[in-house]
């Protein structure tokens, strides 16, 4: 059962006797606070929840919730998702964050240092490519489809877009005074951007990894500790990220004086999230001037890979408030959305509370957080980002899935649909250009896109990272 | 003196016609048979040094280097080649199909990026020191500075109508970024890699055939592959482009990956001008076969303040006979089509080259940079693989970028420069590739499993 279902919380000012545990029933909020059981039997619609205002934050006064687009409030929720579900003890450290962040925001040096350190070091712009094959590929019998272009994130500085968000919180937390860097990583990718950051500008950093991990990726933690940082195994639970994303912010709470937490995602307590899309959120923009200059108008499509959410929100973002421009984000069904085993939150999920935030999250009736599943690390995580949740219920945004097999490539079969099915491959013979796994969801949600679409559409498509890390991986699957 | 090579046939008899390049051996040359390949020979000269070293198309040497030491069966396709190059270069269409191709596909300009920490790690005690900017070559696609000339040939392959490349790979790093452009433009694609060099790069490898290329190993290393690869294409000239990464090669390609290449100069003197609104003081390259060096050095060639410096493989060290230093130690020879500076022993025999850093380890260089040497315009020095490791790890530390093994030797140049250089100088270093590629190499190496 659902947390929604009994309960309506009054957050953050709550305490906990541990520090957060993120991968926490639930449920078990039951103890801290009791407030009268909704009527409604069910999940996302009769949560109500108050937030503390914090008397530190200087905020604009924001419209009332019946403002569609507020993004996030003065709470930091994006309609009923997002907020603070975090300790106390966390709360001056979000508090301190989200001042400093809309401080920065309007401070002239700090942006134009930040504008030099994407231009020259990640190596921004990222271009805006015409992927001539791929579209000759999609073309009916008429010789009709859609336009498809691929925003290059690929190209950056290690080889995603991950980077421009650890850059910006890098620099962020030079600002603050902080000296300590910590962060969490799956299979490494968030990981190496951090450490690669806290290079750059001199901060020690901890990168707290899952000891299972670890071993799958020794490359990675080589890569980590060449970078300067210490990596540091985390042995409880199943040894995996949601492990040491506890650990990292059992560390976070223990040091946060001295310590900022980069969180990698658009998920996580507020102000994360809109922190988060607003670093990225340059790869909105950049699309939109680009568009501007290539074909003299918008895109007509946006599609993004969706994990925990942040690549596809840095592109989302700049056109949210253009309802011409359709949203698409394509999560990783893994073994197939019915099979238990996927990542699929938006299609399968719930709502509930995870790292601090409340969202679409994939949990048992017990409030449990169901492992997920897909072949690419980067989507393999059971939550998303709150103002994703927001955007599909309000149906701003579409959602929807891709199987490992799609991503990757179908079995040997001489049906003509199956044979189709290798976006993985497809993209790398037809364009010449290797994308990572995660990415490959995106491209493979082109199969059943782009017939829809009239001629001449305009459609985009975050690249969001390159494949040279998943060439391993996916050569065990695919023929070549 | 004149110079002559010893043909030998090949084995194959399907080949018995084509005749496989020796080094030469200036010691023992009586003959004058070469030159007939040669119609503008040593006679040529040029008014100054620096304006020799500003060869144009149509012009084979540079000073006593370069030229074309092919079989006759191939000087055709060679003359065809320049015509077509000559064609493509004046035509504004395909400046721009590469202009646009060079920003969207491989991401180009790449930054010219201050390095404020290796700028302040190499400060003396009264906190001075030169001001160190890294051309970042390693951002483009496929991480190298390899594929600006690897598109411009493609582009070039398909104008031509070839449906088919034939290439050679050391690293695999040309390899991955011709397999890709092949199947951006849909050309088949056939990738010679040396079965030493297979075993350190199985992701390389994979990529290739990822992307549609056929790979076919070769006994040997690189210059074997080279060699190979230039066989398999002189059976299908007519269908087939061969598709040369180094500029170690016969006329007209040494200037055709020069000009290819020097867009990295160019940029760079834009974005000098725009940073300190000057030009660069001092250029650092590695040196394998010299083509990265010769991208940044080319736009710079008349500025005579501008230093040219070019940092070769010293492997274990030049005294131990295990380098790549050809600039250093080797003398002048014919190999792979060229004239220019050779690792060869007192018979002519190719010595084998030796560097941590693969795609250094080559026994030739370009002919441009072996004219540069003896004018005296670039100078070049070598550091060990030691050197070059720290310098690895070093920038990985300071600056958070992984650079190649071949980079790291360009910046462990730094630690010997910085201290002879004023305070301000501005030095570029090219960044030339991504150290992706030699984390295995480097992870066994610091856990004992190579040395």
């Amino acid at each position: 059962m659902s947390i929604s279902t009994n309960l309506s919380f009054k957050t953050p000012n709550f305490s906990i006797s541990k520090p957060h545990n993120p991968s926490f029933n639930p449920c078990k909020l039951q103890q801290l606070q009791q407030f009268p059981p909704c009527s409604s039997p069910i999940r996302a619609n009769s949560i109500s929840c108050t937030l503390a205002r914090d008397l530190g934050v200087k905020m604009e006064e924001k419209e009332t919730q019946s403002s569609v687009f507020l993004r996030p409030d003065s709470f930091g929720r994006f309609g009923k998702f997002g907020g603070k579900y975090v300790p106390e003890t966390l709360m001056h450290a979000l508090t301190e964050l989200e001042s400093a962040f809309h401080l920065l925001a309007r401070d002239e040096k700090f942006q134009k240092e930040l504008a030099g350190i994407l231009k020259d070091y990640v190596g921004r712009e990222s271009p805006l490519y015409f992927a001539e094959r791929l579209t000759e590929h999609y073309k009916n019998s008429n010789r009709e489809g859609p336009h498809i272009y691929f925003k290059r994130e690929d190209l950056n500085h290690t080889g995603a877009h991950k980077i421009n968000n650890a850059v910006a919180q890098a620099l962020l937390a030079k600002r603050l005074g902080k000296k300590r860097i910590i962060a969490e990583t799956g299979a490494g990718q968030h990981g190496v951007a951090t450490a690669t950051v806290c290079a750059r500008f001199g901060l020690e950093c901890i990168i707290y990894m899952g000891a299972q991990d670890m071993e799958r990726q020794s490359l990675n933690v080589f890569r980590m500790r060449l970078l300067g940082a210490e990596v540091r195994p985390v042995h409880s639970g199943t040894a995996t990220l949601k492990d040491a994303t506890s650990e990292a912010i059992r560390d976070w709470v223990t040091n946060v004086e001295s310590t900022h937490y980069i969180l990698g995602s658009v998920a996580g307590p507020h102000p994360y999230p809109m922190m988060v899309r607003e670093f990225h959120a340059v790869i909105g923009k950049e699309t939109r001037k680009q568009a501007m200059e290539k074909w003299g108008g918008k895109p007509d499509v946006l599609v993004a890979c969706v994990g925990g959410g942040s690549n596809a929100m840095g592109l989302f973002h700049e056109f949210v408030d253009d309802k011409d421009v359709r949203l698409i984000g394509v999560e990783a069904a893994g073994f197939g959305i019915d099979s238990g085993k996927h990542a699929a939150t938006l299609t399968k999920g719930e709502v509930g509370v995870l790292h601090g935030a409340m969202s679409y999250l994939l949990q048992d009736g017990d409030g449990q957080i169901i492992e997920p599943h897909s072949i690419s690390a980067g989507l393999d995580y059971p939550g998303v980002g709150p103002e994703h949740s927001f955007l599909k219920d309000i149906g701003r945004a579409e959602y929807y899935s891709i199987t490992d097999e799609e991503a990757l490539e179908g079995p040997v079969d001489p049906t003509p649909s199956l044979a189709r099915r290798r976006a993985f491959k497809r993209v790398s013979r037809l364009e010449g250009i290797i994308p990572a796994l995660e990415t490959s969801h995106a491209i493979a949600y082109l199969e059943k896109l782009c017939p829809t679409l009239p001629n001449g559409t305009k459609v985009v498509l975050n690249f969001s990272g390159r494949g040279d890390k998943d060439v391993q991986t996916a050569i065990k699957y695919l023929e070549v | 003196m004149a110079y002559t090579f010893q043909p030998t046939l090949v084995a194959n008899p399907k080949r018995s016609r084509i005749l496989e390049y020796m080094s030469c051996n200036p010691k023992r040359i009586h003959s004058h048979q070469v030159n007939q390949y040669n119609s503008k020979s040593a006679t040529d000269h040029f008014s100054s040094r620096i304006k020799s070293c500003l060869s144009i198309a149509g012009s084979w040497r540079f000073g006593k280097y370069g030229g074309r030491y092919v079989p006759e069966t191939v000087i055709s396709c060679l003359n065809k080649l320049e015509d077509e190059f000559n064609l493509a270069m004046a035509d504004s269409n395909f400046q721009a199909e590469l202009r646009t191709a060079l920003r969207d596909y491989v991401g180009r300009e790449t930054p010219l990026y201050l390095a404020q920490g290796l700028t302040d790690y190499y400060k003396n005690g009264n906190g001075e020191g030169p001001e160190i900017y890294l051309k970042r070559e390693d951002l483009n696609y496929s991480g190298s500075y390899k594929i600006n000339n690897v598109v411009a040939q493609a582009l070039l392959a398909k104008r031509i109508g070839s449906k088919s490349v034939v290439t050679a790979t050391g690293t695999g790093q040309h390899g991955v970024a011709t397999a890709a452009i092949c199947a951006k433009l849909s050309l088949e694609c056939t990738v010679h890699m040396g079965t030493l060099d297979m075993e350190m790069q199985f992701s390389n490898i994979l990529q290739m055939k990822l992307l549609g290329a056929q790979v076919k190993s070769v006994e040997g290393n690189f210059k074997d592959a080279i060699s190979e690869a230039f066989r398999d294409w002189a059976g299908k000239m007519e269908t087939s482009y061969y598709l040369c990464g180094t500029g170690v090669s016969p006329h007209p390609i040494p200037i055709m990956v020069r000009e290819f290449q020097s867009v990295i100069g160019k940029e760079t003197r834009r974005q000098s001008m725009e940073k300190w609104g000057g030009k660069p003081d001092v250029l650092i390259a590695c040196v394998g076969s010299g083509s990265n060096a010769m991208g940044l050095f080319h736009e710079f060639l008349g500025d005579e303040e501008v230093r040219l410096i070019g940092v070769e493989a010293g492997g274990l060290g030049l005294d131990t006979g295990k380098h790549s230093a050809t600039l250093a130690r080797g003398e002048m020879g014919v190999y792979h089509g060229t004239m220019s500076y050779l690792l060869q022993d007192d018979e002519g025999q190719i010595t084998a080259p030796y560097s941590i850093a693969i795609s250094l380890q080559y026994p030739g260089v370009s002919p441009e940079l072996s004219f540069l040497k003896d004018s005296g315009r670039a100078q070049f020095y070598s550091v060990t693989d030691k050197e070059a490791l720290e310098a690895f790890e070093g920038l990985c530390r300071l600056e958070g970028i992984i650079p190649s093994l071949e980079t790291s030797h360009a910046l462990a140049f730094l630690g010997k420069i910085c201290p002879t250089l004023s305070n301000g100088t501005k030095v570029v270093v090219n960044c030339s590739e991504c150290g992706d590629k030699d984390l295995a190499k480097v992870f066994d190496i610091h856990h004992g499993l190579t040395k």
